[in-house]
């Protein structure tokens, strides 16, 4: 047989693999083995989330960087080690303040329950906006449950597995949040454009909003408690001959910056897999 | 057998450095694909056979911490380096600029099975936007990346698998 067959044969031979393991997955014969690979892999992502965070924590802060330089010039060894000490504290006084600001967040909303977890990976797929969490169905998350943080909404758990789950934030166009604004109380459904931009569609034409107006949950379908805060109206879009108007949204949170968020454990979702909730 | 084997661990190495590093180096919505460049830089340097088996364990790993159907990314950088495979010799080191016209070629590939598959389980996708914002400037970073990639491979390669000499 020829070299090239040969590497024909190799390539068949795994792309039927790879489709059997397509298929094999669609009737979901697969997820054990994923969760058996994931667990140790999710425990290294996890420690190298948290290691990567310290080092860009360190570089973003250029003056904690000079005086340790100044101290390196009194004692160069000494520094060393409390270099390294610095770089541990800074992450956990980090952590500490946006777990203080979550606390907090917790204490103003007593009516849910909720479970503060690391981000510890984004969805590798450029086209797929999602973020790995630390936590999964050991510690009884979910399917559909809502993430927010402090500053608002991130989206919600769409997979589960034991150790790690998955979260579509509410900027991914398939994710749809049914909404209200807190002044006009107007109500809409917020989906993201596929250019990443957050729109609000389907609002009243008689509904009077203004710029900088918040945008809440309305709760309406179940998929999401109401009142949790989303973003503001940068600008709106009304033309007379259509029947609703739209407005594009600022989101409150910063979603290229999630370290730690919250999930919302008892809160239960209506039809947790359908579009608009 | 040891190229393939040497593979598992890196590729799972390069998948978590892909989801917890690499999603914070963007450029527009664009970000380096360390396992494909990986799959180029060893088909290029070693074995396309080898090259393959390390783009369907790669694509695993990396389907694993996505939500793109299990085994479509496993497709995507077998394809690639089956395509890679086909000039013979030492074709890809005949001039520097081959390994940029390889990559080129492969980040191509790879993106655009990537849309495809997500077409096909009927993702809504703004596919001048994924052009744009995402092919373009991933490529662009795995141009960047493949000349350093291609030499790390050709050293693992020459430590692991030292040229016979005759005496």
């Amino acid at each position: 047989m020829s070299r090239a067959s040969s590497r024909t044969l190799i390539a068949s031979a795994l792309i039927v693999l790879a489709l059997s393991l397509l298929a094999l997955n669609a009737a979901g014969y697969i997820q054990p083995a994923e969760n058996l690979v994931l667990r140790p892999l999710s425990a290294f992502q996890s420690w190298l989330a948290t290691r990567y965070a310290a080092v860009r924590d360190f570089i973003a802060s250029p003056s904690d960087v000079t005086t340790l330089q100044q101290r390196n010039a009194e004692l160069e060894a000494e520094v060393a080690r409390l270099q390294q000490q610095v770089i541990g504290l800074q992450e956990q006084q980090a952590e500490a303040s946006i777990l203080a600001a979550l606390l907090k967040y917790a204490r103003e909303q007593p009516e849910s329950s909720y479970l503060a977890t690391k981000v510890i990976g984004r969805d590798v797929s450029p086209f797929l906006r999602s973020i790995w969490i630390g936590s999964g169905s050991d510690q009884g998350l979910s399917r559909g449950m809502p993430v927010a943080t402090d500053r608002g909404l991130v989206g919600r758990v769409i997979e589960v597995r034991a150790s790690v789950s998955r979260v579509q934030l509410i900027t991914d166009p398939e994710a749809a949040v049914n909404v209200r604004f807190q002044q006009s109380r107007a109500d809409g459904v917020l989906a993201a454009q596929l250019n990443g931009e957050l729109w609000v569609d389907l609002i009243d034409q008689n509904a009077e909003i203004s710029q900088g107006e918040l945008l809440l949950t309305s709760g309406l379908g179940g998929g999401f408690p109401d009142d949790i805060p989303i973003g503001r109206v940068l600008s709106i879009r009304r033309r007379d001959y259509e029947l609703f108007q739209q407005a594009v949204i600022q989101p409150t949170v910063d979603f290229d910056n999630l370290d730690i968020v919250l999930v919302i454990t008892n809160f239960l979702p209506v039809g947790a897999s359908d579009g608009a909730q | 057998m040891l190229g393939i084997l040497i593979g598992i661990p890196l590729m799972a190495l390069l998948a978590v450095l892909q989801s917890t590093v690499l999603s914070h180096v963007r450029l527009l919505d664009g970000r380096p694909d360390a396992v494909l460049i990986a799959v180029v830089s060893w088909s290029v340097a070693r074995q396309a056979d080898e090259a393959m088996a390390w783009g369907f364990i790669g694509g695993a790993f990396l389907d694993l911490f996505s939500g793109v159907p299990f085994g479509s990314t496993s497709i995507a950088l077998v394809a690639v380096a089956y395509l890679i495979s086909f000039p013979e010799g030492r074709f890809w080191e005949s001039h520097v600029v081959m390994p940029l016209g390889v990559m080129l070629v492969a980040s191509t590939v790879f993106h655009v099975l990537g849309i495809a598959t997500l077409l096909l389980i009927g993702r809504p996708m703004d596919l001048n936007g994924s052009l744009t914002r995402v092919l373009l400037p991933s490529t662009f970073m795995n141009l960047v990346l493949i000349l350093p990639a291609l030499q790390l491979a050709y050293g693992l390669s020459h430590r692991l698998f030292p040229p016979e000499v005759k005496i």
